[in-house]
Order: C-alpha cells, then sequence, then structure tokens
C-alpha cells in the first residue's frame, strides 16, 4: 500500500531529522519539567494535595509544551519549501500528515516517559504500580494532542503571529483531551487505583474522530 | 435592499413583542419570581447562537466543498452574530444565577461548553484577522471552523461525564417536569424572535463581507491598470 | 418585582450589545460604501 510506505518513508525521515539535532525533545523536557517545578512553587501541595492535583498539572504541562513543540512541525517545511517536495512525492497528502502525527505521538511520548520519575519525586505519586495503564492513558491523550496539533500547525504556519496563534487555536480544542486524561490520571493514581474504561474509551473515540476528520480534509490544508 | 428592511422591521416587532410576552403575559414562576422572565431572552438567544454557529459550519463545509465567496461571506457572518449572542448568554446567565442561586459561575457541561464554544468562534475570528489573501483566509478559516465544530460535542460530554459532581442549578423543577403552557408558548415565541433577529444580523453583516469583497476587486483591478 | 434590577440590567446589557454590534456594522457598512464610490469613480469608465 502506497500510503503506508510512503508514511514510513517520511517517518523515517522526520525522526532522522529530530534526533540528529535533538533540540525539539530537549527542549520540550525541560520545558515541562520547569512547568511543573513552577506549579509547585505556585501552588504549594501537601503530600495529599499532589496525588488530586498533580495528574492535572502534569497533563496542563504536557498540553503547553506540546503547544510549543508542535510549532516547528509546518513552519520548517517553510524555509526550502520543502512542503511542495513533499506533496509532489506522495501520491496521498495524508501520508505527510500520518508520518507527522505519528512522530509527534513519538516525541511527546517519550518527553512524558522521561518526565514520569520526575513527576514522582516531586509531587510524591508512586506511579510504578499502574504503569502500564499510565502508560495507555499518557498514549491516547497524546496521540489526541498530536493528531489536533499536527493539524492547526498546518493552518497556523500560514498566518501571521504563529507562535500565539497555535497555542490558541489549540488548548481550547484539547478541552475534553485534558479533562479525560486528567480525570482518569487522577483516579489511577489513587491511593485506592480505578481503571476508568469509560474514560480510555472517549479518549480512543476522540483520537479517531479527528483522524478521520484530518484524512477527509488535510489536503486542503496543504493546498498552496 | 427592501427585503433587508423588511426583515429588520420584523425582527424588531418580534423582539418587542416577545418582550412584552416575557414581562406581560409569562406567569410569574413560582420559586424563583420575576427573574425567571430573563430565562426567555437567555435560552432564546442560546438557542439562535447555536444555530448560527451550525450555519457558519454549514458554511464552512461548503466552501472547502465549492469554493464559492458567498459560502466565506456567510461562514464570517454567522461566526460574528453567533458570538454576540454567546456573549450575551454568558452575560445574561450569571446575572440571573447569582440572585437566584448565589454562585455566578458553575463549570457544569452546559455553561462550560458554551465558554469552549465562545473561545473557539474568537479564535476563528482571531485566525481570520491574522491572514491577508482572502481565499487563503476563506480556506484556512472554514477548516478551523470545522475542526471547531466537531469539538464541541465532545467538549459537552466530556464534562457532563466527568466533572459534573455537584448537581448543576435545576431549571425550574428540573428539565424532566415541563414547562407551563403558556410559559411555554411565551418561550418559543422568544426563540422564534431571536433567530429572525439573528438572521437580520447575518444579512446585514454579509452585505458588508460582500462589498469589502468588491472593493478587494476593484483594487486589484486599479493596481492592474 | 423582585429582583427587579437584576432583569433590567441583564436585558440592558444584552440589548445594549447587539445594539453596539449593530451599529459597527452600519459604520462599516457605510465606511465601505464610501469605499466603493471612490473606486468605482477613480476608475475609467469600460
Amino acid at each position: 500500500m502506497s500510503l503506508l510506505s510512503n508514511t514510513a518513508t517520511l517517518l523515517g525521515k522526520e525522526l532522522r531529522t529530530e534526533f540528529r539535532s535533538r533540540e525539539l525533545l530537549t527542549t520540550t523536557v525541560v520545558f515541562i519539567l520547569v512547568v511543573l517545578i513552577l506549579f509547585s512553587f505556585a501552588i504549594n501541595p501537601t503530600s495529599e494535595e499532589s496525588r488530586e492535583f498533580g495528574p492535572g498539572l502534569l497533563w496542563l504541562a504536557i498540553l503547553f509544551a506540546a503547544s510549543l513543540m508542535l510549532q516547528p512541525c509546518f513552519l520548517r517545511e517553510q524555509a526550502n519549501d520543502t512542503l511542495s517536495s513533499l506533496r509532489l512525492a506522495v501520491s496521498d497528502p495524508f501520508s505527510i500528515f500520518l508520518a507527522k502525527l505519528i512522530a509527534n505521538t513519538l516525541f511527546l511520548l517519550l518527553t512524558e516517559v522521561l518526565m514520569l520519575p520526575l513527576f514522582a519525586a516531586f509531587y510524591n505519586i508512586p506511579v510504578l504500580p499502574q504503569l502500564h495503564y499510565l502508560l495507555l492513558v499518557l498514549f491516547l491523550g497524546s496521540l489526541g494532542v498530536s493528531i489536533a496539533g499536527t493539524a492547526l500547525s498546518a493552518i497556523s504556519a500560514q498566518a501571521r503571529m504563529r507562535e500565539l496563534l497555535l497555542p490558541l487555536l489549540l488548548l481550547p480544542l484539547l478541552t475534553p483531551v485534558l479533562v479525560v486524561s486528567a480525570t482518569v490520571s487522577v483516579s489511577l493514581l489513587d491511593r485506592e487505583p480505578v481503571v476508568q474504561w469509560k474514560g480510555i474509551g472517549f479518549l480512543a473515540v476522540f483520537d479517531l474522530i479527528f483522524l478521520t476528520a484530518l484524512w477527509l480534509f488535510g489536503e486542503y490544508l496543504l493546498e498552496e | 435592499m427592501a427585503k433587508r428592511i423588511v426583515l429588520g422591521f420584523v425582527a424588531i416587532l418580534l423582539v418587542i413583542a416577545a418582550g412584552y410576552a416575557s414581562f406581560f403575559v409569562a406567569p410569574t414562576e413560582r420559586t424563583m419570581g420575576d427573574i425567571q422572565r430573563i430565562f426567555y431572552f437567555h435560552v432564546g438567544s442560546a438557542w439562535a447562537g447555536m444555530d448560527a454557529f451550525f450555519v457558519c459550519f454549514l458554511a464552512n463545509l461548503l466552501y472547502v466543498w465549492k469554493r464559492k465567496p458567498t459560502y466565506d461571506f456567510l461562514g464570517v457572518s454567522c461566526a460574528e452574530v453567533g458570538l454576540v449572542l454567546t456573549t450575551v448568554v454568558l452575560i445574561t446567565g450569571p446575572i440571573w444565577a447569582h440572585p437566584v442561586w448565589g454562585i455566578w459561575w458553575t463549570w457544569d457541561a452546559r455553561l462550560t461548553s458554551t465558554f469552549v464554544l465562545w473561545l473557539l468562534y474568537v479564535s476563528y475570528l482571531l485566525l481570520r484577522s491574522l491572514i491577508e489573501e482572502p481565499e487563503r483566509r476563506a480556506l484556512l478559516s472554514a477548516l478551523f471552523g470545522i475542526f471547531a465544530f466537531i469539538d464541541v460535542p465532545l467538549v459537552f460530554f466530556s464534562i457532563r461525564w466527568w466533572r459534573t459532581q455537584h448537581p448543576s442549578p435545576v431549571i425550574m423543577g428540573g428539565s424532566g417536569s415541563g414547562l407551563d403552557p403558556t410559559m411555554s408558548k411565551v418561550f418559543f415565541f422568544n426563540v422564534l424572535a431571536m433567530h429572525v433577529f439573528a438572521a437580520f444580523l447575518i444579512v446585514e453583516r454579509y452585505v458588508v463581507e460582500k462589498m469589502k469583497h468588491e472593493v478587494d476587486l476593484l483594487q486589484r483591478e486599479a493596481e492592474a491598470l | 418585582m423582585k429582583n427587579l434590577s437584576s432583569i433590567f440590567a441583564a436585558y440592558l446589557i444584552g440589548w445594549g450589545v447587539f445594539f453596539l454590534f449593530y451599529i459597527s456594522i452600519a459604520k462599516r457598512t457605510s465606511d465601505i460604501r464610501a469605499e466603493l464610490e471612490r473606486l468605482k469613480n477613480s476608475l475609467p469608465r469600460k
């Protein structure tokens, strides 16, 4: 299937580009770290409260970091007009989006996994017991952030004030992801953990809906 | 032009009549008293706002499909009018809520999704202001409008299922209890009036957009000479 | 009437917002119309 092979090739390119310099990953990790630390200065959580608020703050930090991390997604294609070459190279423009959103999801996940031990330490929340479910929620949530973020970054890249515009477009749109991911994470990391399958299902549905929308409308996002 | 004036007159008349009905025809509500009368104006505006956003969504889809500028004009007009209506909803709601329930705001499904909806369409208009080229602006804002609109039910249900811990303000005995028949008639009359008024505003805004387009065309012609 | 000031405030602010919006449209309409006339007159007749 040419869609899959195109996507695989482009994905390889995205990953290679990033791992050559690793600047996106390092900046994102440091940013989430700074935000988490600042949160703890701002609200001064005691051990008990941090169980309730910690996961929500983690997700908030992820959202902020993502809205910055997604900026270069289409901007870097503008430098040498590589987007036109990409469009000519592939039969289905959706493969460009697919490659980028998979790469973005992987970058986000990698950042979150690196952050997890630090989060557990700062907020005194053991994450190991429910790690597998936590990773599932992180995956589905990050996927949602990436899908919406990749689509919107294609839009904001073509406007002025794009650095401010992307967060402004993205963050209200991601309200459902924030609410559900945070709530599910809180109940997972509770003293008596509960796996909210309805929430996990909802995140999967969110991802599916926006992936479908991106599939239907993606080619128009890339129009010259 | 004549049709626009007629629409304007009809809209104003309906709105005045609806206001009169809200104050003098509808009976006084048992528990809340007269302040409940805001309900007719408040919910009428809310429904008209939602419908404006829905028409905007349809216009966005049609633009992406057909690329006729008229759909872009319709889209931005509906978005602006919808935003104005939603702003009024977000202002009149707390004014009603505070004397009755002692709170200005609550994060239940309806209020939160209305607020997020408001934010999304503010972003829609902001996006438009940041793209100069007309066709690009039309296309990109239409695409964002589509994404924004499909997000709305997701926002509503996410809050409804995961945030409503305390019961939200019960409106007149709860939604299942049904409305007094006179109140019901006054209510639907208000809904009609607000819709006609919204249509009037949309038409007027559409005309501005259409003329801006003509100006743009003439300017390009002038530059070509 | 209980809470008369609240109903009054709500209707006043609400219709105030609508009125201001309409005024802004009307102003934009007349400005654009003037601009349109200016441009039409400045272009040579076809």
